[in-house]
């Protein structure tokens, strides 16, 4: 349903918006109604959203579909972030992936995984959604 | 004797002389009668007479004649001179002939008698002299005033004297010094006491000769006046033995001791110099120091000048080597050497001055016994000077084929020869010292390196718990940021909804909003407390940084005073206001205050400074702590680990990473058992 919405924005939206519109993110975020809500917002913001609720399920539609950026969170049941992170990377190195986590304290640690971004959770998704923006915009050049 | 004998002669011709004298009478009588009978009887009677009168005289002329042989031969005898009796008086027969004979045989028998015993004299003196010779014993006998008027041959042959001129001369001129118990002893035996023993007594004569002797003090009447006889055994030899044996024991026993290194080398070398008669005189002790290639002096033994030696010989007993009481003494009394300690104290020789005999020894590893000073080729002039003597030892310290230093000893004040036995006993000092050496500095690493585990330990022990709490905090941090990310992302949302709801659209908005502002304001309390690692929300204001020192101090007195830390505050009142967020700075002087306090020792200073420099204004925070090692210096700033959750206490890191935000620099100085000096440095706003 969500992702019909999703769709139904990207109708409305220019030229320059349908091709942001085809851009693919998946959330991967245990607490449900956090990926909810993030997948509301960024639905609205125009990109085409899939969820997983940890590491294991990201890893499989990894598998099985193209993103453009990955929104992952770090502590989750079954796979956390990390390793996630490790797989999602040993199948495609070019993937973008954003480490969105309410720690504060993993930057440095995830330096080591090139995660192309590191961003501390906040009610407040600007800066998120921002990142999103500058990553995807630098990968279409 | 001539009178008693014409008396006595006169007396015996009187009837010769009365029979003349009546015969003179009756010729003149008859011859006036005539007749030729009384002419011829009176002519015959006094041809008779005469001739009687004339053999009278004749007879007692002899006898007077052969008298006088007699009482001269007893004369002779008299005088002791009996063989003269044989030659006179063997001739003719009679009473005198007999007498004269009888007291040749006499003569003859005590001539014998005498004789014999002469040759016993002569035997029992001849006995007594081999005696005499033969013991090693010295003998002198002195005056009522202490005057040498005898010495026997030994003596004067141990101690250089002839004996002509040491007869008469005062005793204390022919001995350097008499310790107070020789005189006390003569003294003694003067007043009547029984003979009185001193063992293992020193002697220096005037001509530096030096023994260790047991002296016996005994008194002899002569021709009733006292006199005091010495008796002086030399026991020199078995003294040096057991002064030795003693010496080593002792200096094992305190290495075993664990004292101090200074102590148990100064023990070394006053038991080289112990015993002045048995020792050396002076002894010092140099030290290689690889760093600054040199040879520096160490310490020293030995007096200064000849008075200072006496005073000491004197005061120190023989052979009764007890090193540890006489370290005592010698620490107490600072018993002269005063300049000689300073002269090796400041002395260094290049160790690439290999010319140098002090060097040359070290790096031979071998002793180095210099004889003559004055004309050795391989003894500079610089040495020459420093050391002042003509004979000397020089031996290395040599442990595990290294040389560590040299021990140099002479024989300054009694100049006796370096024997080599004293050179064998100083080697044994010198291996003994160069263990000891070894060992305190393979003991001292160990203590370092076990030090720096420790603190290294304890570090970990420190930094594993700041991690452990920062992992708790940090879980924490998670648990509680991510329901408020919830709670804010969806009253955000709300607010966003609630626009378009007509009517109550505006209130539930506001009320989502104060959800919205308040779960916002919790998420910044939360990053503030926990995350500084993100750039900081500084309420950047005036303040004066003294205030901010003095409110941190008024924090932790209680702390300062249960550590029985001095603080020490010198701030300068006149030091502008700079822009700094309060909190930050007092967390700053927080970190810093505790860092010094971990740092010192009870009964140390900590010390804080203000004031102004050019366009900054300087904090300098100062322990008299243990300071640091040049490698923790470079690393004290760096976090102990990357996943370091800020909050109070969390070190240095803190410190420079509010300071550098603070756009202002922070240093530090440190010496090892020094204390260390963080000084920072913030910028006057212009």
């Amino acid at each position: 349903m969500s992702m019909r919405h999703g769709s139904l924005a990207v109708c409305v939206k220019d030229h320059f918006w349908e091709e942001h519109a085809m851009s693919k993110i998946l959330i991967v975020e245990d607490e449900q109604h956090q990926r909810e809500l993030y997948a509301m917002e960024l639905q609205e913001e125009g990109y085409q959203v899939d969820q997983a609720s940890n590491g294991k399920e990201a890893v499989e539609l990894v598998k099985n579909n193209k993103y453009d950026l990955v929104v992952l969170d770090i502590r989750m049941p079954e796979m956390d972030g990390i390793e996630a992170l490790g797989k999602i990377l040993s199948r495609d190195k070019k993937i973008p992936i954003i480490i969105y986590t309410a720690y504060s304290n993993y930057k440095s640690n995830f330096m080591t995984w090139t995660a192309d971004a590191y961003i501390t959770k906040s009610s407040n998704l600007g800066e998120l959604k921002e990142k999103i923006a500058e990553i995807l915009a630098s990968r279409s050049k | 004797m001539n009178r008693f004998f014409s008396i006595k002669l006169s007396f015996s011709l009187l009837p010769e002389f009365l029979l003349i004298s009546g015969l003179v009478v009756l010729y003149f009588y008859r011859y006036e009668a005539g007749g030729w009978f009384f002419p011829l009887t009176a002519l015959a009677a006094g041809t008779y007479a005469i001739v009687r009168f004339f053999l009278s005289i004749l007879t007692r002329a002899r006898f007077y004649s052969r008298m006088q042989d007699v009482l001269s031969t007893i004369n002779e005898f008299k005088k002791g001179k009996f063989s003269t009796a044989s030659n006179s008086g063997q001739t003719g027969k009679g009473p005198f002939s007999s007498l004269m004979s009888e007291l040749s045989v006499m003569g003859k028998h005590l001539e014998n008698i005498l004789s014999t015993q002469k040759t016993e004299i002569s035997n029992l003196r001849e006995l007594y002299h081999n005696i005499v010779l033969s013991i090693s014993s010295f003998f002198i006998a002195l005056d009522e005033k202490e005057e040498i008027i005898f010495a026997n041959e030994s003596f004067c042959k141990k101690f250089q004297y002839e004996l002509e001129d040491i007869v008469g001369k005062k005793i204390d001129t022919i001995f350097i010094f008499l310790t107070s118990t020789i005189r006390e002893s003569i003294k003694r035996v003067l007043q009547g006491h029984e003979a009185v023993v001193l063992e293992k007594t020193h002697l220096v004569s005037a001509n530096k000769i030096s023994i260790i002797a047991d002296i016996k003090l005994t008194t002899m009447v002569v021709k009733g006046r006292t006199q005091v006889i010495f008796v002086i055994d030399d026991v020199t030899a078995i003294c040096k033995k057991d002064f030795q044996i003693n010496l080593i024991s002792q200096v094992s026993e305190s290495i075993q001791r664990d004292d101090e290194i200074d102590s148990v080398l100064h023990a070394i070398l006053i038991g080289v110099t112990s015993g002045s008669g048995l020792g050396f005189n002076r002894a010092m002790l140099f030290l290689a120091n690889p760093r600054d290639k040199a040879l520096k002096g160490k310490m020293a033994v030995g007096p200064d000048t000849m008075e200072e030696a006496i005073k000491i010989w004197s005061s120190v007993s023989e052979c009764g080597v007890d090193i540890y009481s006489q370290l005592k003494s010698y620490n107490e009394n600072k018993e002269g050497g005063g300049k000689l300690i300073e002269k090796v104290q400041t002395s260094s020789f290049s160790l690439k001055d290999e010319a140098n005999i002090f060097v040359r020894a070290l790096n031979s590893q071998e002793h180095i016994h210099v004889y003559d000073a004055y004309n050795d080729e391989r003894v500079s002039e610089e040495i020459r000077g420093f050391m002042e003597v003509r004979e000397f030892v020089v031996t290395p310290l040599v442990s595990v084929n290294k040389s560590l230093g040299v021990i140099v000893a002479d024989n300054r004040f009694n100049q006796t020869p370096i024997g080599y036995d004293n050179i064998e006993l100083l080697s044994i000092f010198a291996f003994q010292a160069a263990l000891l050496i070894e060992s305190y500095n393979n003991l001292h690493m160990i203590k370092k390196e076990m030090g720096k585990i420790r603190d290294r330990q304890e570090a970990m022990v420190e930094s594993e718990k700041l991690a452990a709490v920062g992992r708790i905090a940090s879980h924490i941090a998670h648990e509680i940021r991510n329901p408020l990310v919830t709670m804010g992302g969806y009253a955000r949302r709300i607010v966003q909804l609630a626009r378009d709801v007509p009517k109550t659209g505006e209130s539930i908005a506001k009320a989502a909003t104060v959800v919205l502002k308040e779960s916002e304001r919790l998420e910044k309390t939360l990053s503030n407390v926990m995350d500084f690692s993100r750039a900081s929300h500084f309420i950047m204001e005036f303040n004066n940084i003294n205030e901010v020192i003095s409110d941190t101090y008024e924090l932790l007195k209680n702390l300062f005073q249960e550590r029985r830390l001095k603080v020490d505050l010198k701030l300068d009142d006149g030091i502008p206001l700079v822009k700094s967020d309060f909190n930050q700075m007092k967390q700053v002087m927080l970190n810093l205050f505790q860092n010094a306090i971990d740092a010192t020792p009870p009964e140390g200073t900590v010390t804080v400074a203000t004031g102004a420099n050019g366009d900054r204004i300087t904090v300098s925070v100062k322990d008299s702590g243990l300071g640091m090692a040049d490698d923790d210096i470079h690393r004290i700033f760096e976090p102990f680990y990357s996943t370091k959750v800020t909050g109070v206490g969390l070190g240095l890191s803190i410190v420079k990473k509010i300071i550098t935000d603070h756009n202002g620099e922070v240093s530090v100085t440190s010496k090892k058992d020094g204390g260390s000096e963080f000084l920072i440095n913030l910028p006057i706003p212009k």
